[in-house]
Order: structure tokens, then sequence, then C-alpha cells
């Protein structure tokens, strides 16, 4: 309900709207609670006998905690913290920002708007079961009903420290008792209520207006949003939208008082005058859902807005001027200001400048961040004469010319563009969008983007067969392979995978593709990576084989010889079984291919030397005369030559115990068939080389550039710059620095080999600090994780710099720690690390039934058998939203025999389907696992009262987060 | 392998008429009565029989799939895959990685050639490209590890087990468990599954039948109309008994076993058989598999039943006499025999478990080996035996009596 007349908000009266949701006698029972909005419930918690309830709220940051996410700021907070979408459509920050964000549409009753920030059922709990006067007038009653009363404790899942908000925000620390002190709304006693009431009345003095008040939501129907400059919020953030509400304070009353106003000035026309807009007409004036507690609104200075606010007339702006919209004049404002009470005089021109609100919103501080093209993959077209370069940070495809070795264009994609490719003929790319889920399909000739195709999560690798009829696309999210029709692009299958397909490559007869994954299978506890190269029957479009490679992982980039006897895989032997301290041996995590022969032996070999070793191989490519194959290490920034010849020869003359004992572990072996290593610039990693093998082709991902390799003197030949901001921000040093194994003993990695895309590894590490063969730990995502701190299982470290300092040199990398600055800038860089959007459920979507019914068992007070479970026994108490986590750490039964302690910091569950194994020490190979098998005791929450249905609903749910 | 031919005679006289009779339509489409010779069904006289001494892990026969070369076979020590180009039979045990040594039930995505497992006690595998992946009621929403049956539909794997039905729906790896809380099941234990144009029907033990329309996800369920466990009281009313043992749809039409006789619905009429008064050679069916509306095999404790042509109530039993060594056909219609032919040993055994048709080929999962009827000029329906020929394999076929 709506309010038309100006005068004091009945005190007592219930919103029919949400009083029409209520059960009533014998028919009650329980029904799922919705949010009614603050508006409902003002409507007993305003007015001087209410202690002016809501008035307080409407004064209060909680009331414009909404609007606050139209700030420049808050596109820099969520910038840093690597949140894609903008602040006012983002979960995690309206999860703090606003009531019921993540609320399907029929958990919100009508009179509910998101618009009005942190409202009172935050706390207090979607109110439509209790909201009713008789059932408030019964406290037990309404605590039934689902009133909470809520301690500091639920305060601080939004206020406690947030490091995104302490870097961008300069105030003093939030400190809980003071602002419960701020928002503290007692009801006063009666006699001082009446006494504030006094005698005060409001009849309409002023008839019925000429046009009606439309009020501001009607406005903010179109003048919200980036688009409009975010009009409505700037208002909701300014004084205006309290001028009603400052009535109520002790300066409101004292004010009044002097001016010769007795009682509440809420009631008084000789303040509502300059304090909300319409104030002295009569109810006719008004449409239903103004509502004058909105204070000085738009239809103030603009005149009432009924017949102008449609949209079709406010695009006439003769209709519009004939309907009513006025333009705003010194007059209008004056006719209040110039009897202010501030005592001081009324500076006009700088009041219109406070509370200007032009359509071109203000620019953020982080929009002034450069640029970058951090170009990942490229490909040449079939004729060669063009080199097409996906560029993920730039989220474009920029195209060279071979001849010139010029930038010639760049074609804007989806986000995180991450390989390209080619039908046979050329005449169509294809790209790969990470961020986007998505495909992108490029009319060569035109340069256009003639559609978008929907794939599965994260795709990564893209190819089509010899005849184009099919495309294949890695779904490096979901384990899978999208088969897609060359010719409709609708998907026609999905394979299966193993963990995180990255690339692909086509035997030179087109029978066979192999896709590598890049992460291990599941292995069982403290045993070595198991990866796989999965062998696709190109004439069937179906999975022929899965080739084992043992004690590997990160496979990456792949290609054939040409005869089609073997391939080359990039890879990473990672000898997490064994503390740290090995690196002191040189061998703690070895670079290197593998090589895969078409009957599905595997020799592995590497890339290393004793004094340096080839971090991070991303890519390999294969010269069409196959004598030589070229692998990139971004971690070092060079690219190995390899003699084909020689590394056959080497093999053909080992014997089997040194092919699969020796080589797979020699650091000096690669002096046999490594011809030269040719230097780049920063992060080299996709590579391509010329029909004609003589010109090789790499992309420098954290330099924008592309190197030009002449394989006739293996030597780098030029540096295609594409086109990317000179400077270097804070945030791409450290990028850089992430992305560099210089930190490392004898380089033999980087930040980035554990974290290939910023997520995981997954696997399992002993770390030496806590003692060797104690706490093995699951390793763990760096998406999104800026306000999810403290870090590390144990909790132990209250920041990222903390995390990447000194200790990360004493028990990692064995060399000097990174400088302050350095560290800075890399802590910059991971917190930017894009959290992708939740691809089980976007903003605002509705449940699934299992999601819903999954949602009841996260939330659930109650046991199956009735029994009212304890706060620490809920799942929500430990990880309530936005992040999921409390932030704290407990102790709920996972203490192996290799822990020292089973108290473990809580993890947050955002995008937590992407992210197995899970608990601390990734015993748990799915989620069903965490209550299957490892909390016995029921003491990760009470959930051995389950049934499988009910558990499947958890899971679904989760997944949503 | 053992290769079990019938005389040569014999075999060239059941073999020759086909392309005499090409020209005449088939007897199926004949109204029943309105012949008095409406012809005989194919008989597959030519078996083949496959046991431990092939390769095979186990004996006890308890799945049977057909995947273009291969036939997958589900047996109680493990999972064998028959090459029918070469014989060889290559088999997985749990050393080979199988999470599981009873594989109960096997279906194949056409699309993806995923092999997909049931296992008795050890949940559901997807077995690709050499790679067991083992989904159980630990690691996945899968409701029971007691897989009795399993079955592809669309992107979905179907599983029916001793505690309700699961979905998994392998793009999303969402698990739908489908019990008496969201499904008519009056008893959860499901026994079968079988996909046909849009509807998953499951055969469960104790609730006859269910229909779950996979548009609408609403479910039908189809129970013995006279509520008797131990009599068929109205004949063709209904399904003639809850206890389910096993179902299969095809061409719109399901055929349903039980441990108490067999039902057959088209969507409008329901026939119910019965030992007593059908060509059924047993009611004690441990499984079905139809080839059409028309075509049914049944697997009985009793040897290897076929209503070979439904219009005319034609059945077909395979058994083979272990004592004397030889097989037999016996065909009957309305109850009455109407041919008996002798052969080799058909069936490696009489307790049948499961019958997987493949073409024209029948695979025959029994408690002592697999039989591969070989069905090479197989015809639908029934055909009339030419007269001159007739003559000559009628005395023959009588002899072998």
């Amino acid at each position: 309900m709506r309010h038309k007349p100006i005068g004091p908000i009945a005190v007592g009266v219930v919103s029919l709207a949400a009083a029409a949701l209520w059960p009533s006698g014998a028919e009650s029972q329980p029904r799922e609670p919705v949010y009614v909005g603050v508006r409902v419930c003002s409507e007993c918690h305003e007015g001087p006998r209410a202690g002016h309830q809501f008035s307080i709220w409407r004064q209060s940051a909680h009331a414009k905690a909404f609007a606050t996410l139209a700030l420049p700021v808050s596109e820099e907070i969520a910038r840093i913290s690597g949140i894609p979408e903008p602040p006012h459509r983002a979960r995690v920050c309206l999860g703090c920002h606003a009531t019921g964000a993540d609320s399907e549409e029929w958990e919100r009753d009508e009179t509910f708007r998101i618009e009005d920030g942190i409202q009172c059922e935050t706390c207090h709990g979607p109110g439509s079961e209790y909201i009713d006067a008789a059932v408030m007038s019964d406290p037990q009653l309404a605590m039934e009903r689902g009133l909470r009363m809520p301690d500091a404790t639920q305060c601080m899942i939004c206020h406690a420290p947030k490091g995104s908000h302490e870097a961008v925000l300069a105030g003093r620390p939030w400190e809980v008792g003071s602002a419960m002190q701020s928002i503290a709304h007692p009801k006063p006693r009666e006699a001082s209520a009446a006494a504030a009431v006094g005698s005060q009345g409001t009849e309409p003095l002023l008839g019925t207006s000429e046009r009606r008040y439309a009020g501001v939501d009607r406005c903010a129907l179109c003048h919200s949003g980036p688009g409009m400059g975010f009009q409505f919020s700037r208002w909701r953030m300014g004084p205006h939208a309290r001028a009603y509400a400052v009535l109520a304070t002790p300066a409101g009353y004292e004010m009044a008082r002097r001016s010769g106003v007795a009682g509440d000035p809420q009631a008084s026309y000789a303040c509502l005058r300059c304090h909300a807009t319409g104030a002295g007409f009569e109810s006719a004036s008004f449409e239903d859902d103004f509502d004058p507690r909105d204070g000085v609104q738009c239809e103030s200075c603009h005149g009432a807005g009924a017949d102008y606010s449609p949209e079709a007339v406010m695009l006439d702006k003769v209709a519009a001027k004939a309907a009513g919209l006025l333009q705003p004049s010194a007059e209008v404002c004056l006719s209040c200001h110039q009897q202010g009470h501030a005592g001081s005089p009324f500076d006009y021109e700088a009041a219109v400048a406070r509370i200007a609100h032009p359509t071109r919103p203000a620019v953020a501080a982080g929009v002034n961040e450069p640029r970058y093209k951090t170009p990942v993959n490229l490909a040449l077209t079939p004729d060669g004469r063009e080199l097409w370069v996906a560029c993920e940070a730039s989220s474009s495809a920029v195209v060279i010319d071979t001849r010139t070795a010029e930038k010639v264009a760049e074609i804007g994609v989806g986000g995180q563009p991450h390989d390209v490719t080619f039908t046979p003929d050329g005449s169509i790319a294809y790209v790969t969008n990470r961020l986007d889920d998505s495909l992108s399909v490029i009319d060569v000739g035109s340069r256009q983007v003639v559609s978008t195709v929907e794939v599965g999560d994260e795709p990564h690798g893209v190819l089509t067969d010899r005849t184009g009829r099919r495309l294949f696309v890695l779904n490096s999210g979901q384990d899978s392979i999208s088969v897609l029709d060359g010719e409709t692009l609708e998907e026609s299958k999905r394979l299966v995978a193993s963990r995180v397909p990255w690339s692909l490559a086509l035997s030179p007869d087109g029978g066979t593709m192999l896709v590598t994954n890049t992460l291990s299978r599941f292995t069982p506890p403290r045993t070595p990576p198991l990866s796989e190269i999965t062998v696709v029957d190109m004439d069937r479009a179906v999975i022929a084989d899965r080739v084992v490679v043992p004690d590997a992982n990160l496979l990456q980039g792949v290609a054939w010889h040409p005869s089609g006897e073997y391939a080359l895989t990039t890879m990473n032997r990672t000898k997490n079984l064994v503390p740290m301290t090995r690196l002191l041996q040189g061998w703690t995590i070895t670079n290197g291919i593998a090589i895969v022969w078409r009957d599905g032996r595997v020799d592995q070999v590497l890339l290393d030397r004793p004094d340096i070793a080839f971090p991070d191989a991303a890519d390999v490519a294969l010269t069409p005369d196959g004598r030589y194959a070229l692998v990139s290490s971004s971690g070092s920034d060079r690219v190995a030559i390899v003699d084909l010849d020689k590394l056959i020869g080497m093999l053909d003359a080992a014997s089997a115990e040194e092919r699969e004992r020796v080589f797979p572990n020699h650091l000096a072996k690669s002096t046999e068939f490594v011809s030269s290593f040719v230097e780049t610039e920063a992060s080299p990693r996709g590579l391509a080389i010329s029909p004609d093998s003589r010109t090789a082709y790499v992309a420098n991902a954290l330099d924008d550039s592309v190197t030009v390799i002449d394989l006739e003197s293996s030597t780098a030949v030029r540096r295609i710059d594409l086109g990317g901001p000179r400077e270097i921000s804070q945030t791409r040093w450290g990028e850089i620095l992430f992305h560099s194994a210089d930190i490392a003993f004898r380089r033999q990695f980087s930040c980035h080999t554990c974290h290939p895309d910023g997520h995981v590894d997954g696997i399992t590490y002993d770390i030496e600090p806590d003692g060797i063969g104690v706490d093995p730990v699951d390793n763990r995502t760096l998406r999104g994780i800026y306000d999810t701190a403290p870090f590390k299982w144990t909790g132990l470290n209250p920041s990222l710099q903390r995390q990447c300092g000194p200790r990360l040199s004493v028990f990692f990398t064995r060399l000097a720690p990174f400088a302050p600055d350095e560290l800075a800038a890399l802590e910059r860089y991971i917190t930017t690390i894009p959290r992708p959007p939740n691809r089980y459920r976007a903003l605002g979507a509705p449940l699934t039934e299992a999601q819903r019914a999954g949602k009841r068992v996260f939330e659930r007070t109650h046991a199956s058998d009735g029994r009212r479970l304890a706060a620490s026994e809920r799942c929500v108490t430990c990880h309530p939203g936005p992040l999921y986590t409390d932030r704290q750490k407990h102790d709920v039964g996972t203490k192996g025999e290799l822990d020292r302690s089973g108290l473990l910091d809580t993890p947050h569950l955002t995008n937590i389907y992407d992210s197995a194994p899970y608990l601390h020490d990734g015993r748990s190979v799915s989620l069903e696992e965490i209550w299957t098998r490892f909390n016995t005791y029921d003491q990760h929450g009470v959930t051995n009262d389950l049934t499988k249905d009910e558990l499947n609903h958890l899971i679904e749910f989760l997944k949503t987060l | 392998m053992r290769l079990l031919l019938i005389p040569s005679l014999l075999l060239a006289v059941l073999l020759a008429p086909a392309p005499l009779v090409t020209a005449e339509p088939p007897a199926a489409t004949r109204p029943a009565g309105q012949d008095s010779d409406p012809g005989l069904p194919f008989i597959y006289t030519r078996w083949e029989q496959y046991t431990v001494e092939d390769g095979l892990p186990n004996d006890h026969i308890f799945a049977v799939k057909a995947d273009g070369p291969w036939i997958w076979i589900g047996t109680e020590g493990g999972l064998a895959r028959l090459d029918k180009r070469t014989g060889e039979i290559r088999s997985w045990t749990e050393e080979d990685g199988l999470p599981w040594r009873v594989v109960s039930a096997i279906d194949v995505n056409p699309l993806t050639a995923e092999v997909w497992l049931g296992l008795f006690g050890g949940g559901l595998v997807r077995f690709s490209g050499g790679r067991f992946d083992h989904f159980h009621q630990l690691n996945s929403g899968l409701v029971n590890d007691v897989v009795y049956g399993v079955c592809i539909e669309n992107d979905n794997v179907w599983a029916a087990t001793t505690a309700g039905a699961s979905r998994y729906d392998t793009i999303t790896g969402e698990w739908t468990i489908f019990t008496e809380k969201n499904a008519p099941m009056e008893e959860i234990w499901n026994y079968g599954c079988s996909f046909d144009d849009g509807k998953m029907y499951l055969g469960v033990w104790g609730s006859g039948v269910l229909e779950f329309d996979v548009a609408t996800e609403t479910w039908k369920d189809y129970l013995d109309p006279d509520g008797e466990m131990e009599i068929d009281l109205y004949r063709d009313d209904g399904i003639v008994h809850v206890i389910t043992t096993g179902v299969s749809a095809v061409d719109g039409t399901f055929w349903a076993t039980t441990y108490f006789g067999a039902s057959r619905y088209d969507g409008r009429h329901w026939r119910g058989y019965f030992k007593k008064d059908s060509g059924a050679p047993s009611d004690f069916h441990n499984a079905i598999k139809a080839r059409s509306a028309n075509e049914a095999w049944f697997s009985t404790d009793k040897g290897l039943g076929v209503v070979a042509d439904f219009p005319t109530d034609t059945w077909v039993v395979y058994t083979t006499d272990h004592r004397s060594h030889t097989g037999r056909a016996v065909v009957s219609r309305g109850g009455q025999v109407v041919e008996t032919i002798s052969m080799s040993p058909n069936l490696p055994h009489n307790y049948v478990l499961w019958t997987e048709l493949d073409g024209d080929d029948v695979w025959v999962g029994t408690s002592k080996g697999l039989a591969h009827g070989i069905g090479k000029g197989y015809f639908p329906g029934l055909r009339r035996k030419p007269v001159k020929a007739q003559s000559v394999e009628s005395s023959e076929i009588r002899g072998g009596e």
C-alpha cells in the first residue's frame, strides 16, 4: 500500500498487500516466508509512538547501501576483487548491499524493493509470516513465525574487515559497538511518544494538484543503472532523499520548535512544505505508488509527473513539456533553501553541482587501468597469410598480416578468449571465450562476428575435423568435449574428457584427435598424479582410448608429428608427495614433454637443465617438415627448439628401464636433443609455425606482442606489437611476477604453475612449515578470494601479502622473497583474478525444485526428527552468504592422521562445483563424500539424518552459490 | 566357442524357402483364424555357445548388450566384450579396474559410445575409452548400489536400483531420485527399465510398470487391476501382477514380465500370458526383450520363450535337454503345439536371465553361459512353408522329434 495524503503515518495500520498473504486461525500452516520490504514494516514502525524507526533507518547507511553500488569506488572495489559483473548486478556485492538480493522472485512481495538497500528483514528475517500486527504483539508467536532478533555476530558477516574495501575506501575501521549505537532504533516510552506527537494537524491545505504526482519510484524505472548515470541512486544518496526522515531527528524537532511548530515535524505542513514532495495536496493528487516519505523527490523540481512519466512521452521533449515536465529553476530551490536552517547563505551554484545527475556516469578510478591484450593462443589461416591471436584481457582477436608482420585488425569477441581455429577452407574463425562459456563465430572475410554460440563451462581448445563438418570445443570447467555440427553449430553430443581438458590436436590423417587434460585424475590419497590424454575417434566422434601419463600433471599444449607416428604434449612432473624441501635437490617440479605414440605408449623427457629449469611448458608446435618441435616456457620467457631426430634417436637407443625410469627424471638429457633456447618477451604461450617450416610465432601473453622466430637461424627476429598500453600498471606488474619463475630456485616454477588460470592444480602438497610429512593440504583457488581472509587452511595468514611474503620464500621458492612493492603488486593481481559467474544460477534466476529443496536443508533449523539444531549444527551458520564463509576456524571432525590440528579455516563456497577435490587434504573427490564418508559424527553440520534425495538437493543448491 | 549346427539338409530346407515366398504378404498381417495354416515363424536353428572356456570371466550371465561389432556381457565375475568379427573375448575384472565384480545391467549410449554398467551391489559405472568412472551411493547421488537395470535416455542415465530409480544428467551432473516420495511407487524395488519414444518405463517389484513422460516429467502407473497376488481374476484387464521383473518398450507397445506371468500393452489393449493358456514355457520370468510390437523374447526359468507373432498368438520356446544333449524349438499357437523342431543344443542352460537382440541375431544369457542364435534369413511374423519343400522338410522335422 502506498500513501496518498501527506500526514502522519497511521501507526498500527498493516499493509493490505502483506495482510493478504497471511493465513489465519485454524487454517494457519507453516509457509515459506517472503520479503515484504521496509515500507510494510514502516506501517507500524514509523511516527513518534514508534520512535520514528523508519526515519532512523532511512537516514542510515543501510538505506543507501544499494545506491552506493553506483559509486565509482564500488566499481573499483569490484575490479580489484575480480568481480566481472558491475557491482549493482554482482551477487557478492548485493549480498551485503541489499536485502534479499539472492532470493527468487516469489520470495519478494510486490511491496519489496531491492533499491531500498539493507532493510529490516536482513536482520529480522523475511517478514510475511510475522509482520501482522496481531502476531507482532506476541513476541513468542512472532519468533515462531520467523522473526529474528540478531546479535552483532550477524553484522560481522558483512562488516568483518574486507581487504577490498579497505584498499579503496578511506575511513575509520568499523567498530561494532558504535555501529550498533548508530542504528539503534528503540521504541520510546509511551509518555514521551505522546509528547512527541503533540497536537499538530496536517489537513490538506492546497486542494488538489493540477497534475498528479507519480513518485520517485516511477522515475527510477528509467533513471537508474549505468546507462542513465545511476540517477536514482545518486538521488538516494543525497540529502533530498532523507529530507522527510530528518524531521524525526532531535535536531529536526528542535528546529521545528524554534520555528513555532509544536510536536511531530513530520505532521506539520510548515515543515513538510520543504521536506516532502507534494506536501499539502489532497490525496487525489497522488498516484498509488507515490510515497511522501521519500522526501524531496524528482517532482519537486521537475513538476508532478504522472502525465509525462511514460517513456513514450519523455522521449518527445515537446510532449513531455506539454505534459508538465519543468526545467528546474533557481526559484524552485530558493523557495526552500533561501530561508534554510543553516544560517549561512545558500550557494545555489554549489548546491546544484552537488546534486548534479548527468546521464553519463562518473568515471571510476579503475577505469583508468590500462586495458592490456594478453595474447594467449594463436593460429595461422590455412593459407598462412594471416595470424589470428586470441587476446584474453582485451576480449578480442587480433589479426596480423604475416607478410608485413603488422597488426591489421582487431575483432571484439567474448570474455577471456582463449583459443582460435579456422574451418578447413579458412572462411570462418572460431574463438572460445572462457569467461562467457561461448564460442564466437567470425566471418574471416568481413572480420565480423556472425554469431555467438553457447558451449560448456570455461571453453579452452577448439578445432574442427578435416572436413569442417564437426567442431570440437573443450569445456575445461566441465571436463567435457562439446561436439558441434559444423553447419548448424548445434551441439550434437558431449564427450567425457578427464579433468580440465585444455588443448587438442588432430592427427595428420585426420582420424584421431588428442586432448590434453591439465589436471590429474583423482588418485588415492598420498599417491602421485596420473594424467590422461583423451583420444577421440574422429570417424565416430567418440572416445577411443585414454592414454595415461603417470606421475605427470598440467598437460597443456599438444601437437602431432607430420608422420602421424607420435604427438608431443607439454607436462609437469610435480613431486607433491615429498616435502618441498626437495626443491634444493632441484626436482620438486620438473618440466618437459611427453611423447605419445600412436599405439598409446608414452615416453617422458625433461626440458630442464640442472642449473635452470624450463618452467610452465605451455605449448608445443612441430615444423611441418617434421624436424623440430618448439616448446614455450611461459615461466622463463623462452622457447626450446627440440631436434626431433635426436629426441627419437635417443629414445630408440635407450633401454626400457631408461625410458621408463631414468629419462622422465633426468635433468641433463635435454642437452642431447634441445638444439637451442630462444629468448622471447614476457610469458610466451601459444605457438604457430608457418607451412614452409621457416617461421614460428609465439604469443607473449604479458608483453602484448608476438615474437617472430626465424627457424633457419633459431633466433627471434621481430616483435609484433599488438597495440597494448605501454605503461605497466601495478596490477600488470603483479601479473608478470605471478607468471615468472624468477622467484624460484633454479626457476623451477611460478605462482601460475600451481594456479593455472588463477585456479587450482588439483593436487595435495606437503609444505614444510608444518613439519615434514605433516599437514598435507589441498591446493585452493585464487579466484575471488580477496575478502575471504584469513588464508591458508590453518587460517594463519591474515592477508595475501602475508601469505605470499617471506614465508613463501622460506618454504616454497627458496630464493629472496618478493620486495615490498613487488608483494603489493602481486597481491593486487591475485585479487583481480576473475571469479567466473556461477554456471548453475544467474542472479535472481529461479531455483529448480531440487535447488530450492536444497536451500531449505542448507538453512534448516531443525533436524528430520524435529530436534532443534544448535546454530553450530547448521550449514548456514559457518557458510553465510554472500561469500559463504564466516571466515572463522572450526573443527569439523576431519583431522587426519597426518594433521596436527582439526581446527581449520572455513572455505568459501563460491563456485564450489569447480574446485574438487574437497576438504583440507583433498580426501573428498566429490561434494557427496564430504557428508557420506567424512562426517561420521555430524561435526560438519548435522547431516546424517538426511535422506539420499535430501543430500542430493543440498548439493544442487551448493552448486548455485 | 562351440558352433552347433543342425543337419545340413534341414538347414538347407529352412533357409531355402525364403526366396520362394517373398512375393507373399507377411503372414503376420493376416488376421488369425482366417487361414487354417498361417505359417510358421522363423526358427533359430544355428546356435553358438560361449562359456568360461571361451574366455568369459563367469558363466552366470546377467546382462548382454549389442554394440556394433561388439557384444558386452555382464557376468557374476566381471565384464566381457566379444568381438563378433574375430570371436575373441576380452574381459575386465576387479583386477583390471572394474569397481565391482557383478555386472547386472548394461546399456550403451549410441551417441558417445559410453558403456554404462549396473553393478549388483557396486553402483553404476561409465566405461569409456578404457576408463571406469565409478558412481556409487557414497561418492555420487546414486540412490543405492544394488543396480538391476541401466537405461540411456537422451543425455540422462537411469539406474533401476533396489531403493528407487536414479536419473543422472550427464551434462549438468545432477542426480534425481525417484521413490515413493515423488513417483507412484508402492514399492521402490526397481527391477528394470526401458526407454522408448520419449517415455521411460520402469519395472518395479511390487509396483507394476511405471511410465515417465520425459517431456512433461509426469508419471503414469500400471498396476494389477484386480489386486490379487495369487490369481489373475479378470483376463486381459491390465498387468497380470505387480511383482514386475522386466519391461521392454518398442513401437509404442510395452511388454512386461513378472514372476507370475507376463503382459503386453499397446496403449489401448492388454494381453496377459500364462503358461497354462499360452505357449509360455513358464510363469517365472527373469527378463523381457521386445523386438517389435509383435515379437518379444522372454527369459524364464524354464527356457527361452518367444511371442513370435502376436496377432496369431504364435510362440516358440527354445530349450536344451542336457541329458540327451539336444535342443529343440516348440512352436505353438493358442496354446497348442503346431511344430517341434529338433536341433543341437541351443541354450547352455534353460535358466535364462537375459536376452539381447542384435539385428537378426539373438544373444541369450543363461546361468551357465552365453548363447548366440544366428538369425540369417530371419523374417518377422509368419511364413507358409512352400509346398514342395515342405514335404521334405516336415518329415525331417518330425523325424527329429
